[in-house]
């Protein structure tokens, strides 16, 4: 059984939990960043992060070093770390400046695995891959810009701490190399290519039928990229042989993580995390997490094409003309857990390449954790679908 | 004053920005001979249709259907030998054909269900067939079929 | 509800349900800025292909998505003179009021009667199958309305006329 907690009224844009899972930091679609704190079953709010003037679209959380990235549409980023404050002594969440030198939103943030660098993904067209510099105190950053067209949804870091993978709106997820020669060794070959100077292009795939990127991923031994497109569709891309494809007859998907190195976890605006599984001799969706009955009340038969007036408007006919109040009508709940899209999926619990536990938020408001486990034959779709 | 310099979309001279033709991988077929495969398939289509194979008349049809700029008559052609096809079938037998059609022809069959809608002109002798066949397909296809008719660049 | 009806009802509904995938999207041209992208039109590559629904000649309905907005334009039915003045009143009625109605647009896009504006925001702090709903509920609605106000324009004249004439008639 997910454990659901309800965060808020607002969708939650971004979320990342600290290294024990203690902590929480979320965006209320709203300019600050939250950080809650866990107290039994409930999460408390403590800290608020203000200092950018938009909406934050990304927040990522290192766990080790327990510095957290924020970026936002007012195309900057800031890194928080607790320091504490010189006049009360109080423990503080302190920004420092990153110089991302992009002109356009900030969409997308992660740390990278040895969390010396992140990468920013902008609507510039370009990709900033942001390191240290004590001399200034502040975050530097290299751009990476060609062959970029379009604004960059969505990065992934290799685990080799070198490799990048991006999604864009061009239609086109790309793996570059985000190597810099004064923080990085030299990094050994892998399947992506031996030689990676900044900017090397190691891979383009193309989306099939032409939708946005929305999100990208490599497998824990990052030997395979997965990428989900707005035409309702995951490709997992072998570099130099297969690219398997997967049409969904449902809503596109937007979000994705590898819970094994034979297993995707991927949600989005159908409202579940839909489970994919195969291995270089192909993939296939093999069902949901959510088994449809969690939900509290049964939704109301779907889609007919008059239902509305069977709902609010006879409410309020009966109201007005027979002065009756009927009990609420249950067809504005989907029989989902989320009642609206998934922004985000992200592994909760486990060991990369084994986890166990994935969270999920969305535009709902509604933080979910789920086991990857409990894998249920996609039932309740039709009915999501014809919503 | 000469105020007409305002109205120049300067945005058309920047270098990076996306061009029509980067959207999509254009259509390697000459126009001539896309023009002349569509006229082979009409041809085809009516001995498939004669024979009462409606599932091969749409595979047919759907396979390497025409996309991109140029070939206008062929994407008119092909419309219209699909139209005799969807006019012939019986609306129960309307579920069977589209199981057995591959998804990329479930894909190319909504594309044509929508410019069929679209051409002016045509609805009023076509549309309920259209609609009839629109509505069996979502059944079948899920909306992610209508969502990939949206987001492909390679309009047929 | 007539037999054609209900297939365009459903394929309005089906295409609107795929349309409404949306998010929040900055615009990659104007710095700090967010924009409906299909009212913008600057990006090409974030608006998708727009559809066609029909009916017949005279009822149509165009969806034209794009990455955090949707456009819907509706082309209702004018059998004749009558209709085609009570439609354009009612129409104008409503879009002087847009705001009231959230997703109206105020001006309806060439060729059409009335278009609505659904931007990500909306189906944000919206349900976005009440939405459609929504939509599907004018849609019934707004055919029976006209000719409602067609009949007792009619039945009007006619007690007007009755009335008139009657005082001549002494």
């Amino acid at each position: 059984m997910p454990e659901v907690f309800s965060i808020s009224q607002n969708p939650i844009t971004a979320h990342a939990f600290n290294a024990d899972r203690s902590q929480l930091a979320v965006s209320l679609n709203s300019n600050d960043a939250q950080i809650l704190i866990r107290s039994g079953s409930e999460w408390v709010p403590t800290e608020m992060l203000t200092e950018h003037d938009k909406v934050i679209t990304s927040i990522d959380w290192a766990p080790n070093s327990n510095q957290i990235v924020t970026a936002s549409q007012d195309r900057n980023a800031y890194v928080w770390q607790q320091t504490p404050d010189p006049e009360t002594g109080k423990i503080v969440w302190k920004p420092t400046l990153v110089l991302l030198r992009i002109n356009r939103a900030a969409t997308h943030v992660r740390w990278s695995p040895k969390e010396d660098k992140f990468a920013v993904a902008s609507g510039a067209r370009a990709i900033a891959i942001c390191s240290f510099d004590p001399e200034n105190n502040w975050w530097v950053s290299k751009l990476l810009k060609k062959p970029i067209r379009s604004t960059v949804l969505a990065v992934d870091w290799h685990p080799n701490n070198v490799l990048l993978a991006a999604g864009s709106a061009d239609m086109k997820a790309r793996v570059f190399s985000a190597y810099i020669k004064e923080i990085d060794e030299r990094p050994a070959a892998t399947v992506w290519g031996s030689k990676l100077p900044f900017n090397t292009i190691c891979g383009e795939f193309t989306s099939a039928a032409g939708g946005w990127v929305h999100s990208v991923g490599f497998s824990p031994s990052g030997d395979v990229l997965a990428f989900a497109s707005h035409d309702s569709s995951i490709s997992i891309a072998y570099p130099g042989g297969p690219v398997y494809n997967i049409r969904m007859p449902t809503l596109p998907l937007v979000t994705l993580t590898w819970t094994s190195e034979d297993n995707i976890i991927a949600a989005g605006h159908d409202c579940q995390p839909i489970v994919f599984s195969g291995s270089d001799a192909g993939w296939q969706e093999i069902g949901t997490l959510d088994n449809g009955s969690y939900a509290a009340g049964s939704k109301a038969g779907a889609g007919s094409v008059g239902r509305l007036k069977a709902g609010a408007f006879a409410t309020f006919r009966d109201a007005d003309s027979r002065g009756q109040t009927s009990n609420g009508t249950t067809d504005t709940k989907l029989i989902t857990i989320h009642q609206n899209t998934v922004t985000s999926v992200r592994p909760y619990a486990g060991v990369p390449g084994q986890i166990t536990q994935v969270s999920t938020t969305g535009v709902d408001g509604k933080l979910v954790i789920w086991d990857t486990a409990s894998v249920n034959a996609l039932t309740g779709r039709m009915a999501a679908m014809s919503m | 004053m000469d105020v007409a310099f305002r109205k120049i979309d300067i945005d058309v001279y920047d270098e990076d920005a996306l061009q029509d033709s980067e959207l999509y991988e254009a259509d390697s077929r000459d126009p001539a001979q896309v023009l002349g495969d569509a006229r082979a398939r009409q041809a085809s289509v009516r001995s498939l249709l004669a024979k009462n194979d409606i599932a091969g008349a749409l595979t047919a049809i759907l396979e390497n259907a025409p996309y991109g700029p140029n070939v206008e008559d062929a994407k008119t052609m092909s419309l219209q030998s699909l139209l005799t096809v969807l006019n012939s079938t019986k609306s129960t037998e309307i579920p069977a054909v589209i199981k057995s059609l591959s998804m990329d022809s479930q894909d190319t069959l909504m594309k044509y269900l929508y410019k069929g809608m679209a051409m002016s002109g045509w609805a009023d002798s076509n549309a309920s067939v259209l609609l009839s066949w629109h509505e069996k397909l979502t059944e079948i296809a899920g909306t992610g079929c209508i969502v990939r008719t949206m987001t492909d660049r390679r309009t047929v | 509800m007539s037999n054609v009806l209900r297939p365009y009802l459903a394929a309005v509904r089906s295409t609107l349900t795929a349309a409404l995938t949306l998010e929040n999207f900055s615009s990659q041209v104007v710095e700090r800025h967010n924009k409906p992208e299909v009212e913008a039109g600057g990006s090409k590559e974030v608006l998708l292909n727009p559809l066609i629904i029909s009916r017949n000649e005279n009822e149509r309905v165009l969806i034209e998505p794009s990455i955090n907005s949707i456009r819907l334009s509706i082309k209702i039915k004018q059998a004749d003179e009558i209709e085609r003045i009570l439609c354009h009143k009612f129409t104008r009625f409503m879009m002087q009021r847009a705001e009231s109605f959230i997703v109206l647009r105020r001006k309806p896009v060439p060729g059409y009667d009335i278009s609505f504006l659904i931007t990500n925001t909306h189906s944000e702090t919206m349900l976005k199958h009440k939405i459609v709903d929504f939509i599907i509920q004018f849609m019934e609605e707004v055919d029976r309305e006209i000719s409602e106000m067609k009949l007792s324009l009619n039945a009007r004249a006619r007690i007007v006329a009755e009335s008139y004439l009657t005082a001549i008639s002494t």
